[in-house]
């Protein structure tokens, strides 16, 4: 049997789709976006580096668990790093002090300080395994930082920002509306399932209320026996 | 007695929060330094000075006002850290000061008797006397009452003491012994009372086992969540503990206070400051809090029922309880 993944479910999302489109791609290729957005980073926001160093700036692992891949954070303040790693790589060779797993648009939404941290691990939506401390003080930092991913990267675009940002909204509307389609599309698929689980669960509570009575019955029994 | 309009105290953990916070509507923004002087002394949290300038800068410059926490117990025969904090706070502009220690109390009350100083919930002042004390030897404006009251306790308590009361009304909620909860120490050896942490998250770890997440604190586990099941904080007092065959929550269950519903009630019992619990929370959460309150405390101030607020996906657990305001234990 194989080892489930890590972390949480990978929603059904049009991000699942696009990275089982991209998989076939060498990591060569995708490399260098990743070098040039971790750079515009360092530049635009030194402080969430800066904070890290309470914290000896540690290497995390990033693993968006709707990709094929991961990445691999190193937060040196004078040469911060973003490697894509592959998702089923060994993880010790990553030298990481932990690592943070959610759905890539929630990542995001953390990045940009729109979504709270701790609600996201409450719900389970986000799992973090390793130092903690280094990922609070990651979350911290980049809360504190006012990142705005695609502000950030326009900005990159120099003369071309604007057609760039233009398409990048009829993109955004684009993924919208196919997030909202693959959601039906996967609530239909899967109510047959969830009603069978449902019923599974309360029977499983049935049975569990029934074996601790027993065992309180037996308790007595052997109580009064002795 | 009936207060008129309910002041919003609203936390920060960052400028960026302070600002989210100021932009929601709070009133007044409590934070703390960047070291053990306050109670949240966490990784990459808090200000620094100059932050700590800017962002009283810009709560002014949008009529709120910021108050700090120096709510620890200082060090013993090192209290040069907490005065240096009174003196900078102070100097910068902070409105009021957040203490509990009464070395630290008489110091600021002697060396900067212009800033306004309020009592912190660590000091776990629930009664008269002890209020009363306070504020004659200190003269303490304001005390944030410890979550221990009810209602009608509140209203009784106000009744006989001559100084403003601040209540929590949303956010995490503490085994009810604050200022003397000995639970972290125990587990890590440091404590929210003097190090400004509880559970540090240094001695926290998650553990994934495939079908169920371990958290532990130090050697300590403190629970198992199954895949469906909502988390909570990995404290001591919010662990799942095994008796007579069943595990489950002795101390407290993971969930987090929310008191809006008697927020009429709060006014008409004489509290003057309703307080928002979160200093460790994202910024994110902090507006959506400060934002649902700001409606909450305006429809109250003017005589409407209180909106719905939607706060159940941010709340730990992801479950809400009106604490000790309905308490329905002894």
């Amino acid at each position: 049997m194989s080892q489930a993944p890590k972390g949480p479910v990978a929603p059904l999302s049009p991000v699942l789709l696009a990275g089982l489109a991209v998989r076939p791609l060498p990591h060569q290729l995708l490399q260098p976006l990743l070098t040039t957005a971790i750079k515009q980073m360092q530049r635009q926001h030194p402080d969430v580096f800066e904070r890290l160093t309470s914290v000896n700036s540690p290497r995390f692992l990033i693993d968006p668990v709707d990709l094929p891949f991961s990445f691999v954070m190193d937060t040196q303040p004078d040469h911060p790093s973003l490697e894509l790693v592959k998702s089923d790589q060994n993880e010790l060779e990553f030298h990481v002090r932990a690592s943070v797993r959610g759905p890539l648009v929630l990542l995001i939404e953390l990045l940009e300080g729109k979504i709270d941290g701790d609600a996201l691990f409450f719900s389970r939506d986000l799992v973090i395994e390793g130092d903690t401390e280094a990922v609070l003080a990651l979350r911290n930092a980049v809360d504190g930082a006012d990142i705005q991913v695609h502000n950030d990267l326009l900005s990159l675009f120099g003369p071309l920002s604007k057609p760039v940002d233009l398409a990048a909204q009829v993109a955004g509307k684009l993924f919208n509306r196919f997030t909202r389609d693959l959601h039906i599309l996967s609530s239909a698929t899967l109510a047959p399932l969830q009603r069978k689980c449902d019923a599974q669960s309360a029977a499983i509570e049935d049975l569990e209320e029934t074996v601790t009575a027993l065992k309180k019955q037996l308790r007595r029994r052997s109580g009064k026996t002795t | 007695m009936k207060t008129q309009k309910l002041e919003l105290v609203c936390p920060a953990g960052t400028p960026a929060a302070l600002r989210a916070a100021v932009d929601a509507g709070a009133d007044t923004v409590y934070c703390g330094f960047r070291d053990a002087t306050n109670a949240r002394n966490f990784p990459g949290l808090n200000f620094s000075r100059d932050e700590l300038a800017s962002g009283i800068d810009y709560a002014k410059a949008h009529g709120a006002q910021v108050l700090v926490a120096l709510n620890t117990y200082p060090e013993a025969g090192n209290p040069a850290p907490w005065h240096q904090a009174v003196e900078d706070a102070a100097d910068l502009g902070a409105h009021a000061l957040i203490m509990a220690d009464i070395g630290l109390l008489a110091y600021a009350a002697e060396k900067r008797p212009d800033t306004r100083r309020h009592l912190s919930v660590q000091a776990s002042a629930s009664n008269p006397a002890a209020i009363n004390y306070y504020q004659e030897t200190f003269d303490v404006k304001r005390v944030v009452l410890p979550r221990v009251l009810t209602v009608p306790e509140i209203k009784a308590l106000n009744q006989e003491i001559d100084v403003e009361t601040e209540v929590f009304v949303f956010g995490g909620l503490c085994v009810m012994a604050e200022g003397r909860c000995s639970l972290s120490s125990y587990a890590t050896g440091q404590s929210p009372n003097i190090n400004g942490v509880c559970s540090p998250a240094s001695h926290v770890r998650y553990e994934d086992k495939g079908n169920k997440m371990v958290s532990k604190l130090g050697d300590f586990t403190i629970n198992q969540f199954s895949q469906s099941e909502a988390a909570g904080y990995p404290t001591l007092c919010k662990g799942r503990f095994v008796t007579q065959d069943k595990a489950s929550y002795l101390f407290e269950d993971p969930t987090s206070l929310n008191a809006a519903e008697f927020l009429p009630d709060l006014m008409e019992a004489g509290v003057t400051a309703l307080k928002i619990e979160g200093r460790q929370r994202g910024k994110a959460y902090i507006a959506q809090v400060v934002a649902a309150f700001r409606k909450a405390a305006d429809a109250a101030a003017n005589n409407q029922p209180i909106p719905p607020l939607g706060l159940e996906n941010i709340t730990e657990g992801q479950r809400e309880t009106t604490g000790a305001y309905n308490k329905r234990w002894q």
